[in-house]
């Protein structure tokens, strides 16, 4: 779960920075793992549906971003809404596309690919070093993101100038409504790939509800890692390794009771956002639509 | 010469109220044009207007003869002209370095080693610019308009939040760039630094033009009635002081002459005799003696039904720290008499907002007493402080000074709802109502109606209530008044300012904390200035050497002269 989670966090991260709160993410996974399933389907091939998915994606964000920038709807309203959306739509559309059987349909997945050697680590080997080729893009992307928009550089000042204060920044001469559209495309993107990472590579399948509340986590990984790249990467490991121990657990020997360990990450999640891993300050502008008029 | 700046028949309106009606304006290239008016004018709006942060209804701009149409800030940017914003266009999150590096300008470093070499600005990157004292924040403004190398700077208000000495070295900075060939316009309500620093002057009174010329021939005396439309003889010193006259006998009732300011001749703007520009009377640096001009300043003392002894407010060694561990306020002593008006003076950032913070009660000071009279409110929380008499004006009227989304009546009656209960749950609205219309005639606040949201209402007119709720307490021993005319026109300050002493006139002890030196001269008994934290003084504003005097210390000078201690814009930080 760590992989998906890291890469819809890293799109997250910087919409939230440039002052979208993307809610929605989400739905956008759960859009991204539908359609990237329905593409790998119906074409049979599987970088078809990671294709089709990535489409998908941002044909989804278009839509949060248009209602959130441009005609400055509630972004908390909307994300919700899309995806609640999101969930009725591709639950219907699995109906209507794989059937209702009561096994869901195996789609052409990914194969994992070792790294050789390297996958022969303990424990840490098989989890990092047998991805598939999606899972390997994943990590790549959500790096090379964190590196394009660090504070150091002046793509990623103008990302948090535009979340801190959009007003200035638009005096600066900045395109406010520009990086404010990019970053929120931008999380259509990598939410997509992580959802199609879910059907595609890790269950060759799509499920109901298959994101599961990923997305959300997303959002609260950024939130724990107080908006800064690196400790979201850290948050979403964490949550991610809380996630794993449900399988673990048994084969480590320790007797845990599977509900608790469900419900870990979450609870994880919550002390971090109460303040437990060190004062956070969201972007000034969070939430808040940019109009010029002075 | 060549005209830099053509504005032909700009209109705006916002809904149905007219901000710029039909101005039209030439700024000539290599000079300082000044744009005066009170608030309201339309001075924001046409400032913006030309760099391209909102769209004119109607109207052209030509720029260095060229057709010049800004949709937004960055067409104006690229097309070379850059605004010193009133509130800033900075990042208060990022440090100055981080803010500048936003321009994405090539050649950063050197540009801004050529704008510290031609005018002397010096900054430092690595402050984080929330952190930085608002003279300094607004220096980082002045570069970062600078480093673009613009053809055309405009600054809106630039002086509101600087002393005097900050202020002279912005004037001259102002009077560099246009000595360099490009054109400055310097929005301002300050008569005197038009005058001073001006080559010519527009004056916008209602969205129109009311009139223009070059400096030379508007003289001070002939820009007031053009700015608040009326005889400059109506005047008092306080409101000289509101517009930045430094003489109040120049426009004062008690001017003498035959050409007073009554004279029809001085309105027509065909005298060209009045006092000119070179006159040190009107804008020379001579102190003002403004107690004999107002008498109506002079103190008036407690009748003795209130306690006699003691004072009402008394500060012994307040000491406040910043999270990075640098002093807010040092020891601050200060005593407030009954029926006494104290000022604190200060570059803002010298411990002014946290000394008001104490008083109100939102911050507690790491040691040190606070009482009215004579009982310890140190630590007592901000109701009880209402009940023990002490009523606090805060400097943030919007934040902290009232709740924009209620109404009038519930904003002046918050904290005494529990008067007007019907039943003892419900609400008496009606009463509530009455209440407030008997507030608002009282106070000449101008509101659609008692139930009106605070927000609606002129920033005047809020502060106006603020004011009212504080003056209603009973008993009211002491008001404390951060900046309580800020952004407000003249007509409100002088209203405010009669309040002011009208408090005072009943017994009350004042204390007003504000920026504006020529406010306190005239309304203060006696003033002390805030430096670093301190309380420097007191000086009394009678005497003759008062405002160098108050100048100096403001720049943490003890001596007699802070001006000749060379001192830059933000020095006193």
């Amino acid at each position: 779960m760590a992989l998906p989670l890291l890469l819809a966090s890293s799109g997250e991260l910087l919409s939230e920075r440039a002052g979208v709160l993307n809610l929605s993410v989400e739905g956008m996974m759960l859009t991204g793992a539908f359609a990237g399933a329905v593409g790998a389907d119906a074409s049979g091939s599987a970088a078809v549906g990671v294709l089709t998915a990535v489409v998908a994606g941002l044909l989804f964000a278009a839509l949060q971003a248009l209602l959130s920038i441009t005609l400055r709807a509630d972004q908390i309203v909307t994300g919700i809404t899309a995806n609640a959306l999101a969930l009725g739509a591709t639950t219907y559309g699995a109906r209507l596309v794989f059937g209702d059987g009561a096994g869901a349909k195996t789609l052409p997945g990914l194969d994992p690919l070792a790294v050789p050697l390297l996958h022969e680590i303990p424990v840490l080997g098989p989890a990092l070093f047998e991805q598939t080729l999606l899972g390997y893009l994943a990590f790549a992307l959500a790096l090379a993101l964190a590196l394009a928009f660090s504070r150091r550089r002046t793509a990623g000042l103008a990302v948090d100038a535009v979340g801190e204060d959009a007003l200035s920044a638009d005096r600066s001469g900045l395109p406010v409504t520009a990086i404010r559209y990019g970053t929120v495309l931008l999380t259509g993107v990598t939410s997509a790939l992580a959802g199609a990472h879910l059907a595609l590579s890790e269950v060759h399948a799509f499920s109901d509800n298959i994101t599961g509340g990923i997305g959300y986590l997303a959002v609260v990984a950024v939130i724990a890692g107080r908006w800064r790249a690196w400790p979201t990467l850290l948050a979403c490991l964490v949550f991610g390794l809380a996630q794993s121990l449900q399988f673990a657990a048994p084969a480590l020997g320790l007797h845990l009771s599977a509900p608790l360990l469900v419900a870990l990450p979450y609870v994880f999640a919550l002390l971090a956002v109460s303040g437990l891993v060190g004062r956070s300050r969201a972007p000034s502008g969070l939430t808040v639509p940019f109009v010029r008029a002075s | 010469m060549t005209a830099a700046l053509e504005v032909s028949g700009l209109a705006k309106s916002y809904g149905g109220t007219v901000a710029l009606d039909g101005v039209d304006l030439v700024v000539e290239a290599g000079t300082v044009h000044c744009v005066l008016g009170e608030n309201g004018a339309g001075k924001s709006t046409l400032c913006h207007a030309v760099a391209g942060s909102l769209t004119p209804d109607a109207g052209t701009l030509r720029l260095y003869g060229q057709p010049y149409a800004p949709r937004r800030p960055a067409d104006a940017l690229a097309a070379g002209v850059a605004m010193v914003h009133q509130h800033f266009s900075l990042v208060s999150t990022l440090t100055v370095g981080e803010n500048l590096r936003l321009l994405r300008l090539p050649g950063l470093a050197a540009r801004i080693a050529r704008v510290r070499e031609t005018y002397g600005l010096e900054l430092e990157p690595d402050a984080v610019v929330g952190q930085l004292p608002v003279g300094v924040r607004q220096r980082v403004e002045i570069v970062k308009a600078l480093l673009r190398d613009p053809r055309l700077l405009v600054l809106d208000e630039p002086t509101g939040v600087l002393g005097p000495a900050e202020t002279d070295a912005l004037l001259e900075t102002c009077r560099r760039i246009a000595d360099a060939g490009h054109a400055v316009v310097l929005v301002t309500h300050k008569l005197g630094e038009a005058v001073r620093a001006g080559d010519a002057a527009t004056v916008l009174r209602g969205g129109r033009v009311a009139g223009d010329g070059t400096t030379k021939d508007l003289s001070a005396r002939r820009l007031v009635p053009l700015m608040i439309g009326r005889a400059a003889g109506d005047l008092d010193a306080t409101l000289a002081g509101a517009v930045g006259l430094e003489d109040p006998e120049a426009v004062g009732p008690d001017a003498p002459g035959p050409d007073g300011l009554d004279d029809p001749g001085v309105l027509g703007l065909d005298d060209p005799a009045a006092v000119g520009l070179d006159d040190p009377a009107v804008v020379g640096p001579d102190p003002v003696v403004p107690g004999e001009v107002v008498p109506a300043a002079g103190p008036v003392r407690a009748d003795d039904a209130r306690t006699p002894q003691g004072a009402a407010l008394r500060l012994r060694e307040v000491t406040v720290r910043r999270a990075d561990g640098a002093y807010a306020l040092e020891d601050a002593t200060l005593d407030v008499a009954f029926g006494e008006i104290v000022g604190v003076a200060g570059v803002e950032g010298n411990g002014q907002s946290e000394l008001t913070a104490v008083l109100g009660g939102s911050l507690t000071p790491e040691r040190g007493r606070v009482e009215l009279d004579g009982r310890e409110l140190t630590r007592a929380l901000p109701a009880a402080r209402t009940r023990a008499g002490l009523g606090v004006v805060p400097e943030d009227r919007h934040h902290e000074g009232c709740v924009p989304a209620l109404s009038v009546a519930e904003n002046l009656h918050l904290g005494r709802l529990r008067e007007f209960r019907r039943f003892g749950v419900f609400l008496d609205r009606a009463a509530l109502g009455r209440a407030t219309e008997a507030a608002l005639a009282e106070h000449d606040v101008r509101a659609s109606g008692p139930f009106a949201p605070m927000a609606s209402l002129s920033g005047g007119n809020q502060q106006k209530v603020v004011l009212a709720r504080e003056l209603a307490l009973d008993p009211l021993k002491c008001l404390v008044a951060a900046q309580p005319t800020r952004g407000l026109d003249i007509g409100a300050v002088a209203a405010v300012h009669a309040r002011i002493r009208a408090a005072a006139g009943r017994g009350a002890g004042v204390l007003v904390v504000s920026a504006e030196l020529d406010e306190l001269l005239t309304l203060c008994d006696r003033v002390v200035v805030a430096y670093r934290g301190r309380l420097l003084g007191p000086v009394d504003p009678r005497a003759a050497d008062a405002r160098e005097r108050i100048g100096a210390l403001m720049v943490g000078v003890e001596g007699e002269r802070g001006a000749a201690s060379g001192v830059g814009v933000g020095a006193g930080a």
